[in-house]
């Protein structure tokens, strides 16, 4: 054999996973956050229940709409693995047009959301649970703003080709926050809209 | 035994110059070096001291005969000041100094060129000034966190704006704990696993994994009250006639979530105390472990009076007792190490004896929070509230001043004057036990947490006029810090050295300043917590 182990040249230096990290500490942050409104409308929803009144008038606030916007999120969560996938493979076409789908996605959400909004005629200064859920669902659009903008940001650096084989972390950044904003609805559908 | 395998890089490479101290306005906003970021922190949240300090002392005079006594215009106008200082206390001078020093130091203390994320760190550090700009502004035009009177409808703008600012301020908190926990998690040195890292950054690191998942919880209930106070049915964010709005965040303020400002103090006196003896510090991992467990305990996004109360709850009764023992045992293991090192020949360094204070200090703060939780004491809404935050707030400035004498040379590329330092430390030190220990007596003797009146109970005026002149004695040491960095900035003394103090961590293998980038050569791997103790005892060993 001509050549040992120790004489071959030294791996590289390991890439630090500074986008990853960035990524899952701010992803927190922003789910605490939430956890944090979320908290005060379980409350104010109790105090309600333990007056004996209704939370919302009867048949206002629909499951239908909020299960389309359930689903979208589900294939969104497939659709940006779909893109981490691909862009670590350095199967770019499918990377981008798996971001492209998910900003899809994230536009119909928008889209239904605001549909929702304006379907229980509810106002911002009406009553504490109209209030409350306008905070709960603005609080999500602008989590989902937010993960469409960094999403879009990194479909631009794919398309540049920062990101392929040896580096996709800010990929990997931009699925984790996304996920993190999907966890949000799924929270969000059960405690207003399923639960109400 | 042989802890390192080569020595580290010590000897920087001429062509990398020096991070430069002294830099202006266009830099202060450009640079991504991490030593200017820090700095920038460190000087901003200086300033708010000395501001913060005087309104303490203005606070001190009027509790000590609230009825004569009427600096701010009324009662609604002490209330304002009151919170003002509380908010200003915590998060806009503990945590921003802890945060800026650790921008600068964490690091080198890792073994990283630089911190992670520069420019957010960067925008960070504007964001947390112009929050606690719009913050003080908002509150001298009226504003504050809610009003015990009625409020015209410029002061309902004012309280709106200091909503936004405390978010602003927030929010830059935890955007630069992002930056620092990511630099320890993810920019570490060959060979540096969690275990190795030096405390003061192993506590930064645990102090911002604490605020960032809890002080989202405080951006959420400012968000709710802002939108409410701006158009909502005003069930959050009604400004009249009540403090709701302060008691909505007050649980940033008291225990177990203050105690979390204080976490790097442990860190801070873990770093120092074994250079001061010369020796390793034993246990080490007992130490990480006892830094973690005190974070875990710390953690109160939970407990909000606001929304239901948690005082009677036995995890809130178990947290307030069981956080004694983390800090008895850091601070207890620093003492050991100190009684088995080398004995410091004449009078003691300023860092030690700030270390040493702020221990003590911060003793106090967690053993009057374990009897303020103990149900037959009923200390429960008095002014023992106001003894356990001054003291924890406090504990934690005087660390982090300790901390800047310590790294001075890091910091500034020259050290801070000893004499100034000494009155410095002993200034906080006993400021803040006479601050905070005489609140938390009153408080056994039924005195509000907000003093509106005067009482007759000759104790509480005791205690009161005790406390005014704690403030006095920390507003005194606050122009002293301020007072010796502008004269060590005149003065033109010898240059410090590498590492002046014999220091055990990598951030001492650099120079003094630290050129950009920090290490000139790749380090080498590093084997135990004190990579240059190994150095020192490799070359004894030959």
């Amino acid at each position: 054999m001509a050549a040992t182990a120790t004489s071959l040249p030294a791996a590289p230096a390991r890439r630090p996973r500074t986008a990853l990290v960035g990524a899952m500490l701010a992803s927190g942050a922003a789910f605490m956050t939430y956890i944090g409104l979320l908290a005060v409308y379980l409350i104010e929803r109790s105090n309600v229940s333990l007056a004996g009144a209704d939370w919302f008038p009867e048949g206002v606030v629909e499951l239908g709409p909020s299960g389309w916007i359930f689903w979208t999120m589900i294939m969104s969560i497939f659709t940006v693995q779909w893109a981490e996938w691909s862009i670590k493979t350095g199967d770019r076409t499918n990377g981008l047009w798996a971001l492209g789908l998910t900003g899809l996605f994230a536009a119909a959400v928008f889209n239904q959301l605001w549909f929702i909004i304006n379907d229980t005629g509810f106002t911002l200064a009406g009553s504490t649970p109209e209030f409350m859920f306008f905070i709960l669902n603005g609080a999500f659009i602008v989590f989902l703003i937010g993960a469409a903008v960094f999403l879009a940001l990194t479909m631009l650096r794919a398309l540049f080709g920062q990101y392929g084989t040896r580096q996709a972390d800010g990929v990997g950044a931009a699925a984790m926050f996304w996920n993190t904003v999907c966890t949000m609805y799924f929270i969000t559908w059960y405690v207003v809209y399923v639960t109400k | 035994m042989t802890m390192t395998e080569s020595p580290p890089a010590t000897e920087p490479q001429s062509v990398i110059p020096p991070s430069n101290p002294a830099m202006g306005l266009y830099d202060g906003l450009s640079t991504s070096d991490h030593k200017r970021i820090g700095r920038t922190w460190i000087r901003a949240s200086l300033l708010m001291l000395l501001g913060t300090a005087v309104i303490g002392v203005l606070i001190g005079f009027e509790q000590v005969d609230a009825s004569s006594v009427d600096i701010f215009g009324g009662d609604n106008g002490y209330f304002q000041m009151w919170g003002l200082y509380r908010f200003a206390l915590v998060l806009m001078v503990a945590a921003p100094l802890m945060l800026g020093l650790a921008m600068v130091v964490v690091p080198m203390q890792v073994g990283a060129s630089n911190i992670a994320f520069p420019r957010a760190a960067l925008a960070a550090g504007w964001g947390y000034i112009l929050g606690a700009g719009i913050t003080v502004v908002s509150v001298l035009a009226g504003g504050g966190w809610g009003a015990l009177d009625g409020v015209s409808r410029d002061e309902a703008d004012a309280i709106a704006l200091t909503l936004l600012g405390t978010g602003m301020i927030i929010v830059s908190l935890l955007l630069g704990a992002i930056c620092v926990a990511t630099t320890v998690i993810s920019l570490r040195t060959s060979g540096m696993n969690l275990m190795r890292v030096p405390l003061f950054a192993w506590s930064m690191l645990v102090a911002c994994t604490v605020w960032l998942l809890t002080l989202p919880v405080a951006v959420a209930n400012l968000a709710i009250m802002y939108i409410d106070l701006r158009g909502g049915p005003l069930t959050f964010g009604n400004p009249e006639g009540s403090d709701a709005m302060y008691a909505q965040l007050a649980w940033v303020l008291d225990q177990p979530q203050v105690y979390a400002i204080a976490i790097p103090a442990l860190g801070i006196i873990g770093s120092i105390v074994p250079v001061v003896a010369g020796i390793r510090q034993a246990a080490h991992w007992v130490m990480v472990t006892f830094i973690g467990v005190f974070g875990l305990l710390s953690v109160g996004g939970w407990s909000q009076p606001y929304f239901a109360n948690t005082s009677d709850e036995i995890l809130y009764i178990a947290f307030g007792i069981a956080v004694v023992l983390p800090v008895f045992a850091v601070i207890g293991g620093a003492a050991a190490t100190l009684a088995a090192g080398d004995a410091p020949v004449g009078l003691p360094a300023a860092h030690l004896l700030g270390a040493l204070g702020a221990g003590v200090v911060l003793l106090a703060a967690v053993v009057s929070g374990a009897i303020k939780v103990i149900e037959p004491f009923d200390l429960i809404g008095t002014s023992a509230h106001s003894g356990l935050m001054n003291l924890t707030a406090l504990a934690a400035i005087t660390a982090a001043l300790a901390g800047i004498w310590f790294w001075a040379p890091k910091i500034d590329g020259d050290f801070l004057p000893s004499g100034h330092g000494r009155l410095v430390m002993l200034g906080f030190t006993a400021g803040a036990l006479l601050v905070g220990a005489p609140q938390v007596v009153a408080g056994f003797f039924d005195a509000p947490d907000l003093m509106l009146f005067d009482t007759e109970d000759s104790v509480v005026n005791a205690m009161s006029l005790v406390s005014a002149v704690g403030a006095v004695l920390v507003a005194l040491a606050a122009a002293g810090v301020i007072s010796a960095i502008v004269s060590s900035k005149r003065s033109s003394g010898d240059a410090p050295g590498d590492n002046p103090w014999n220091g055990h961590t990598l951030e001492w293998a650099t120079t003094s300043p630290p050129s950009v980038g920090n290490f000139a050569e790749p380090l080498a791997k590093v084997v135990s917590e004190v990579p240059l103790l190994d150095l020192a005892d490799e070359e004894v060993d030959a």
